[in-house]
């Protein structure tokens, strides 16, 4: 008996595998992502560490170190050992490097005309300026652009050219120079920073609470009780036809919205006769688009909770709508006073699962109005997934991206706490509260 | 108030429930709709109060036509068979949910709610919710509810029948005292006889949507127009003997025992086919006409023991005696028939 136990676990644990690579992976990683910057610059991989443009502006303007700047980014030269190998392979003469070795091996220039000058005053002088522009270069040593594995490595090379740096230097130089992503909190200041993110939170704040309440439970309410007062044939028919927004692909479902609203689409030319120009309805204003967008996704979700309130009413008993009838009460009172009171938890319950599910929801949005006009229709999930997966430039900020989905994700989560506390989820999936 | 249907009739689709049926419940009665399932004593209540509408005939309740009004307007009380108590109001709000939709004024609901409360024993039980009631208590909260309107009439579906056994007996005599003292019209509905004869003034019993009796139930059990209803009252039931009448007697052919009957009946019936009803209570050891028989049953109910006895021919008689000890299972005895009790039924089953 104590082997079903484990059998059950081994039965689970495929399960299991999905549940945590699809479910439970994504939420890790995006909380992990979202204190990153990482983006299309510093890949998702490991980066190096560089002397570049960029990264020698970020030395100059965070570090105020522009001179060093300034000179990592100019060539120097060096006599050294591998410079004269060098030189002897580039054609100089035995004697000129015998020279260079003996009297001048360690000396730093900071340019080409400084050890081209001192080539030419040489005992064994090259025969050409060609050949000394030739040896010249044997010694030219940069460290631009050139990805070195760590900090040590592209110090050791500076320092190779006589640089002499600070540990603060150094330090400066490590941070700016590496080009992969790093741990950080800026994505949540730049977002508390951003005029844009309130705008977001307050749109996804509306559209989730005004089609909650318009449709998903309130319209979903008025169906399933107008529904329940008709002959059964119709009410059918009736919640049949209230669920083709949810069974039609949501493309081809958007796309018939944009035919209609399009200017040279039905409402334009329903509207046209009667002298009104043809525009296009679903983007001219953001109280059109904000229309749209809530009955675009209002007729999607109302269905949901048509079924389950056409269900709860079916389960209350008959003989209730008897009592309420002899007691004497008209078809509102008894809607008021029997039907509202035993849809008390199907209706929180429908609340709960529609507020969490439409937060995250942008899918209508993305096809319908893209965020638009000018961003007012933009949602807080539509915005995290421009940011971070599509985005005209094709600079896409993974971490910003993350940590906005990371924001919606506490919210989610914080939401559900209060609904399980606040609605007393274990009641509702407990026996019905209707008796027989 | 007087109840009176006229030609009543419904219909569910193609089929015809009630055809044509007359009833009147007289003021400050109560009377039984008794009858097997499906026989449309509960479709005649819903008629009554406005729930099922009717397809022809008149209902009047005093000299008001209802017939086309809706429940709302008929002002009448129910108790349903599941007593169809709000669950999510408390029994306070239950019992005052009528008033409340009236919109009377808040003190007086509370005072008459106090009132019923107290006439049907639940004044500590005014602010639980019917979930935290036992059966009997919800029966008397639906009573109170169904009352607190002082309606035109009070209608029962088969309001015990959801009780235990215990409790059924108790809410009998519970119902009967609260509409004695409120001098209700009230009509019964029941498929068991013994809460029909208990609690009712007079007895309706259907038929397959017809009424086959109104009666008392005294003159109804000892006077049953059909072998139907003498069947249907009475517990245990009623025994029916087949043979013919022949020069005044009627004879049971398997023993070939002569049962005198009325010289009327032996007159217009002689030589016919008829059926004799022997309430088991006149089936007794020193009973006038003799049979024999074998006792093919013992039933011992306590107080009394029912006996099966099986003629020659597997006709079985029963009896109810209050104390015969000695009688066995597959002894022969030779116990009577009280000739004076005896019903008698024509080929038809009425009674002769």
């Amino acid at each position: 008996m104590g082997n079903s136990k484990h059998l059950g676990l081994i039965l689970l644990a495929p399960a299991g595998v999905f549940v945590i690579l699809f479910f439970l992976a994504p939420v890790v990683l995006t909380a992990i992502f979202g204190f990153t910057n990482m983006s299309t610059a510093t890949g998702i991989s490991g980066g190096a560490y560089v002397v570049n443009e960029s990264t020698m502006r970020a030395l100059g303007e965070r570090f105020g170190e522009r001179e060093l700047a300034g000179r990592l980014l100019r060539k120097s030269y060096v006599i050294d050992e591998a410079g004269l190998q060098a030189a002897r392979e580039s054609g100089a003469e035995q004697a000129t490097i015998e020279e260079l070795r003996e009297k001048y091996l360690g000396r730093n220039f900071e340019s080409r005309r400084q050890i081209e000058r001192l080539l030419k005053k040489l005992d064994n002088r090259p025969a050409s300026i060609r050949a000394i522009k030739k040896i010249a270069a044997s010694f030219e040593r940069s460290v631009v652009n050139i990805r070195f594995d760590s900090p040590e490595e592209l110090v050791a090379a500076i320092e190779g050219y006589g640089i002499v740096l600070s540990d603060a230097q150094r330090q400066a130089l490590a941070d700016v120079s590496y080009t992969g992503w790093v741990f950080t909190t800026q994505n949540f200041k730049t977002m508390m920073e951003l005029p844009d993110t309130w705008r977001t939170m307050a749109n996804t704040l509306f559209y989730v609470f005004s089609t909650l309440i318009l449709f998903n439970t309130g319209f979903a309410l008025v169906l399933a009780i107008l529904t329940h007062y008709m002959p059964e044939g119709p009410a059918g028919f009736f919640r049949s036809v209230w669920l083709l927004p949810r069974i039609t692909p949501p493309v081809l479902y958007v796309l018939m919205w944009k035919w209609l609203a399009w200017d040279n689409g039905f409402l334009s030319r329903m509207l046209e006769p009667l002298g009104i120009a043809p525009r296009n309805w679903l983007l001219d204003t953001p109280a059109n688009a904000w229309t749209f967008v809530i009955l675009i996704n209002g007729f999607v979700g109302a269905s949901m909770g048509m079924l389950i309130f056409s269900s709860a009413i079916k389960a209350i008993p008959q003989p209730l709508f008897h009592a309420s009838e002899v007691d004497g009460a008209s078809r509102w009172q008894q809607i008021r006073h029997i039907i509202l009171p035993q849809l008390r938890w199907p209706i929180l319950f429908i609340t709960s699962y529609q507020t969490l599910s439409l937060l995250t929801s942008f899918e209508y949005i993305l096809l319908a109005t893209d965020g638009g006009p000018g961003g007012a229709t933009e949602v807080w999930a539509l915005a995290a997934y421009k940011k971070a997966l599509s985005n005209y430039g094709g600079a896409l900020q993974y971490g910003y991206g993350a940590a906005m989905s990371l924001v919606l994700v506490v919210i989610g989560v914080v939401l559900s706490l209060i609904y399980l506390r606040l609605f007393n989820f274990k009641a509702l999936t407990e026996s019905p509260k209707i008796e027989q | 108030m007087r109840i009176l249907l006229e030609n009543f009739t419904k219909k569910f689709g193609d089929l015809t429930v009630i055809d044509n049926m007359n009833l009147e419940v007289r003021d400050g009665e109560m009377l039984a709709l008794l009858g097997g399932s499906g026989c449309g004593k509960s479709t005649t209540l819903f008629a009554i109060c406005g729930i099922h509408r009717i397809d022809g005939g008149r209902i009047l309740f005093g000299d008001r036509d209802v017939t086309h009004t809706t429940s709302q307007e008929r002002n009448v009380g129910v108790v349903f068979q599941s007593f169809a108590l709000y669950p999510h109001m408390t029994v306070e709000q239950n019992i005052g949910f009528p008033l409340r939709l009236r919109k009377e004024p808040k003190e007086q609901i509370a005072r008459k709610v106090g009132e019923m409360a107290e006439m049907v024993h639940i004044e500590e039980l005014l602010q639980r919710r019917p979930g935290e009631l036992s059966g009997g208590q919800q029966q008397r909260v639906a009573l109170a509810r169904a009352l607190i309107r002082r309606p035109s009439v009070l209608l029962l579906d088969e309001p015990l029948a959801n009780l235990d056994a215990a409790l059924r007996l108790e809410m009998r005599s519970e119902i009967r005292r609260i509409q004695q003292e409120t001098g209700i019209t009230a009509i019964l509905v029941t498929h068991d006889q013994v809460e029909a004869m208990s609690m009712a003034d007079r007895i309706a019993i259907m038929d397959a949507g017809k009424i086959l009796q109104i009666a008392e139930p005294r003159e109804m059990y000892e006077n049953p127009v059909s072998d139907y209803v003498a069947r249907f009252l009475g517990s245990p039931p009623i025994s029916f003997l087949e043979g013919r009448i022949e020069d005044s007697a009627f004879v049971e052919p398997s023993t070939g025992t002569r049962i005198p009957v009325d010289p009327e009946i032996a007159a217009s019936h002689a030589g016919r086919a008829v059926r004799l009803g022997i309430r088991p209570e006149h089936f007794q050891p020193d009973g006038e006409v003799p049979i024999p028989g074998r006792i093919s049953f013992i039933e011992i109910q306590g107080r009394e023991t029912l006996f099966d006895v099986e003629l020659p021919d597997g006709t079985v008689i029963r009896s109810i005696q209050s104390a015969n000890e000695e009688a066995r299972v597959g002894q022969e005895v030779c116990w009577g028939i009280n000739a004076k009790k005896i019903m008698i039924f024509d080929e038809n089953g009425l009674k002769i």
